[in-house]
């Protein structure tokens, strides 16, 4: 009879905490699902990484579930489940048993989370007129993390942290040349003060040059093991930044000097992530960095419009790192677009994993990669549950998006590293 | 050559073809449309052409006939602005931009081009591309004056918020009829920036069309004290009556009745009219200020006794009930009783009933009730007096068969249905002291109920709280909050109370106080319908969300 109810709530997805709570005798374990049945999937992020973060023992259960937790069973946890709405399911070592059982038999695994991730976010200190949809997702699970930027960056902070995420920057120094659109407006002017009054104060010449550097330091902590997820601009511009190291890349309202006419031949790709063989643009007129991107958001005549992308589904027990980039409980997610929203296919290294494509079309949209000891995690767009964002719209309120499946991706990139001990099969 | 031909000339043909478009049949419209344009180019049937068209989804198919059309008369800005809307609904951009050049190149005086291209550009969410055909025009034209409804919708897509405002500003001296246009624009105009926007908006002189665009803003805004002030400066005449009565009466319907009370009273001022003197008088009465209903719609204004009774009476005795001259509002119904309906009758009995208990007369109260007959003898108002005498007993009876409940009576009768007994005076005297409107009075009345009736104490409590904290008295309020949940922890009120004292402490700036109390009501409430709530307030305290 219970467990008639059990599954009928399980059904109308209110297997909650507070059910767990109303129970008298401890479980073992306690199962946070991860599909239909979680009434808060962001937060259940942010319940597992604290779990872990304290010492205490986790386990990710790749595609069980729509790729579930399995936590001990404490007061503790089950209290901030309760508060933080999430569902969880106490299980007893028998049902723990037949799970493992199910799971051995078909394209799952249960992957040990060992060490909280100690997490920066390469973000300007002042409030800018766009969010950053990491950021959002951190504070909304609950998950502490340290703003970095260029002082710090330069300074050699980047050691401290194993994670690292970027954003909306322009790390070839030409501000997402907003200056095309908004070359007037206040925050406009003061993001060039600032940064320029950054240069001089870090010893460069212009903002170009001080961006290149930081990407520089940002290539290196890559290189020497650190965990690297960017979204929008900053995945483009980052690698133009490395590639074009020795170029002048940067048109001559940035930097005074207009680009160099052969700045596409004197790219270095082997010192890139991701991309290769990239065409800079080259028109200051033209919203555009080069055609890494393939929707072009802010070009008339090139901008694509937004359709679907589809997670590659991984074998989870030899391919565990894609797999856990891609637990979803949704395999089909509307796009979204940022300043730089897709990867056209042509400008993929060879080596690149593709996490998530869109069908027909010659751009993926979630990719993923190892460089040096590190790796590399890159997703299109700006904010997933914001599809047309655009400068001075209001923040996303996350309370309202508490199960959505492209803010999943970003928070399966926050725990993944917690995994890395775990030797790999492949 | 061939010129388009006025609105007003449209041919039968073109007339048939609107029939057939509205009733659905696309096909045999365009047939028409297409003839008659053939014919005799008109508006109406180009216009037409290109819905059904749309339609039909072979909008491709009119681009043979616009340029049929551009050949015969290249500065006919009309059949230019069709192509424009046709490429971009058929995602051509590269023929879009095409068609503007020659569009220039047709009319290079001709600020039209410029400012179509540029809306196409702003709806296509290009604000960069809109941008510079807004600075190539004012290069081409000498000057961007033409151009200020384009620079103001393309600075409100950039987010350039003060920049759009003095746009708008600009605009709409010259076409006021655009207020709600910036509005619409301005609305998402960021907390920080909105003054600055006010003040650009009502910048000297006083200008109607951008004081409604203010007025309009600061009510989307939520300030309809602002939304006034924005609007009251207006020179009174009859397009500023037209503003005020708009505005009053969208004040009204949101049920922000002092504003909507000043701006019908000063449009009734210009244009004084029985209707709107009864909407102005309505508001007056739901603002608290039943004088001014005397005033706004004197009885002199009705037609005549039965439009009067029908009209203005009710409204008349409803402000002598407030303000609880019981004799007056007696006299005013017996005036005119013969020209009352039945269900008029039973209203203004009621209302009178309430101006006798609003003067503390309860018998004078009854005896109105059952002049009016059963009806309304057996009604919620007789229940509410019973209620008032402390007759318990019947109290249930009476309120329970009420026709049209409300929060009052569902609050009465939450707390009638767990007291025991049939007899409750103090308890009685405590609603009896609220209806009478005496609200400090009666939260001390309330608390005094629940120290005699323990058994429902902790739901008279919190009227009692929700009183203190709806006339500002919060220390009041909060130890009352502080008592049900600490002597009645387990009651329903108990969640309530816990999450009012969370948010006043979160009001007060002590987020920890009020994290701990919201957690304590999560964990130790978890069936209170008040969870969501409670869980949103924890998220604004911890700040993982972004404050509203």
């Amino acid at each position: 009879m219970t467990d008639r109810i059990l599954r009928t709530l399980r059904r109308l997805g209110v297997v909650a905490a507070l059910l767990a709570l109303a129970m008298p005798v401890r479980a073992q374990r306690l199962l946070v699902p991860m599909d239909d049945a979680q009434t808060d999937h962001l937060k259940a992020y942010g319940l597992t990484y604290n779990t872990i973060k304290t010492g205490m023992p986790a386990e990710w259960l790749l595609n069980y579930r729509g790729g579930a937790f399995l936590l001990p069973d404490t007061p503790e946890l089950r209290k901030r489940a309760a508060l933080d709405g999430i569902a969880i399911e106490p299980v007893n070592d028998a049902q723990l048993a037949e799970i493992r059982r199910e799971m051995a038999g078909g394209n799952m695994e249960a992957v040990p989370l060992e060490k909280a991730p100690r997490i920066a976010v390469y973000t300007p200190r002042d409030a800018q007129p766009w969010d950053d949809a990491v950021t959002l997702a951190l504070n909304y699970a609950g998950i502490d993390f340290t703003p970095v930027y260029d002082d710090e960056v330069e300074r050699g902070d980047l050691s401290k942290f194993d994670w690292l995420h970027l954003h909306h920057e322009d790390f070839t120094g030409q501000f997402n040349k907003f200056n095309l659109g908004y070359r007037d407006a206040p925050w406009f002017r003061a993001l060039v003060a600032t940064s320029a009054d950054a240069a001089r104060r870090l010893g460069f010449a212009n903002v170009p040059a001080l961006k290149k550097d930081v990407a520089e330091h940002i290539r290196q902590f890559v290189d020497r093991g650190g965990f690297l997820f960017a979204m929008c601009g900053a995945t483009e511009t980052l690698e133009l930044a490395i590639a074009g190291h020795s170029v002048d890349i940067a048109g001559d309202f940035a930097d005074g000097t207009p680009m160099d006419p052969d700045g596409d031949a004197k790219m270095d790709w082997s010192r890139a992530l991701a991309f290769h063989n990239a065409h800079l643009e080259h028109s200051p007129y033209v919203n555009s960095m080069s055609d890494i991107d393939g929707h072009q958001v802010n070009v008339p005549g090139r901008r694509q419009p937004l359709g679907t992308f589809t997670l590659f589904n991984f074998s989870a027990k030899f391919d565990p790192v894609p797999s856990m980039l891609v637990q979803d409980h949704r395999s089909v997610i509307s796009d979204f677009y940022g300043v730089t929203t897709s990867f056209t296919k042509a400008t993929l290294k060879p080596g690149d994993v593709v996490l998530a494509t869109e069908e027909g079309a010659s751009w993926v949209k979630y990719i993923h990669g190892d460089y040096g000891k590190g790796t590399w995690t890159y997703l299109g767009g700006h904010d997933p549950e914001d599809p047309q964002h655009a400068i001075g719209n209001p923040p996303t309120e996350l309370s309202l998006h508490r199960n959505s499946p492209g803010y999943r991706l970003i928070l399966n990139n926050v725990l993944f590293p917690a995994a890395r001990k775990k030797p790999l099969k492949t | 050559m061939p010129r388009v031909v006025h609105a007003q000339e449209e041919p039968p043909e073109v007339m048939r073809a609107l029939d057939l478009e509205s009733a659905s049949r696309f096909r045999e419209a365009a047939l028409l449309f297409k003839h008659a344009l053939d014919a005799k180019p008109t508006p109406g049937a180009l216009l037409g052409l290109e819905r059904v068209y749309a339609e039909l989804r072979i909008s491709d198919s009119l681009l043979p006939t616009l340029d049929s059309l551009i050949a015969r008369d290249p500065r006919e800005g009309l059949y230019r602005s069709v192509k424009l809307r046709t490429l971009q609904l058929l995602g051509r951009q590269a023929a879009l931009r095409g068609a503007f050049e020659e569009w220039v190149a047709a009319t290079p005086r001709d600020a039209s081009p410029y400012r179509e291209y540029a809306r196409v550009l702003i709806q296509l969410g290009q604000p960069s591309a809109a941008d510079s055909i807004v600075r190539r025009a004012s290069a081409a034209l000498g000057g961007s004056g033409q151009m200020e409804y384009e620079t103001a919708q393309l600075r409100a897509a950039e987010g350039q918020w003060e920049a759009s405002a003095e746009s708008w500003r600009r605009a709409l001296v010259t076409a006021p009829q655009l207020a709600a246009a910036a509005a619409y624009a301005l609305a998402p105009t960021p907390a920080a920036s909105r003054d600055r926007i006010r003040q650009i908006l009502c910048s000297p002189p006083v200008d109607a069309g951008s004081r409604r665009a203010a007025a309009e803003l600061a009510l989307n805004w939520g300030d309809a004290t602002g939304a006034w002030e924005a609007l009251r400066v207006l020179a009174p005449d009859s397009a500023a009556a037209t503003a005020w009565t708009e505005f009053g009466e969208r004040a009204l319907a949101e049920e922000r009745y002092a504003v909507a009370r000043d701006a019908l009273a000063s449009a009734l001022r210009v244009r004084s009219s029985p209707d709107l003197a009864l909407e102005a008088a309505t508001a007056a009465l739901k603002a608290g200020s039943p004088t001014a209903v005397f005033s706004l719609a004197p009885l002199s204004m009705a037609s005549d006794s039965t439009h009067a009774a029908v009209r203005f009476v009710p409204l008349h005795v409803a402000a002598l009930a407030a303000l609880g001259r019981g004799a007056e509002a007696e006299t005013l119904v017996k005036r005119f009783d013969r020209w009352f309906a039945p269900g008029t009758r039973t209203a203004v009995a009621k209302l009178l009933a309430s101006a006798w208990v609003r003067s503390g007369d309860l018998n004078r109260a009854r005896e109105a009730l059952s002049s009016a007959g059963s009806d309304a003898d057996s009604s919620d108002a007789a229940g509410w007096l019973a209620l008032y005498e402390g007759r318990l007993g019947d109290a249930r009876v009476l309120m329970r068969g009420v026709r049209e409940p409300g929060p009052e009576l569902a609050v009465a009768l939450g707390i009638v249905a767990r007291t025991r007994g049939d007899s409750a005076p103090v308890l009685g005297n405590a609603f009896l002291t609220l209806a009478r409107g005496d609200s400090a009075g009666a939260a001390t009345r309330f608390t005094e109920a629940a120290t005699e009736h323990a058994e429902a104490a902790p739901a008279i409590l919190l009227v009692a709280a929700r009183i203190d904290a709806a006339r500002g008295a919060e220390p009041d309020a909060l130890a009352l909050w502080q008592r049900i949940v600490g002597a009645y922890g387990d009651s329903p009120e108990a969640a309530e109370s816990e999450l009012e004292w969370a948010r006043l402490l979160r009001r007060r700036g002590d987020r920890a106080g009020a994290i701990a109390h919201l957690e304590h009501l999560i964990l130790n409430a978890p069936d209170s319908a008040l969870l969501p709530q409670a869980r949103r307030e924890l998220e604004l305290a911890k700040g993982t969300v972004p404050s509203p």
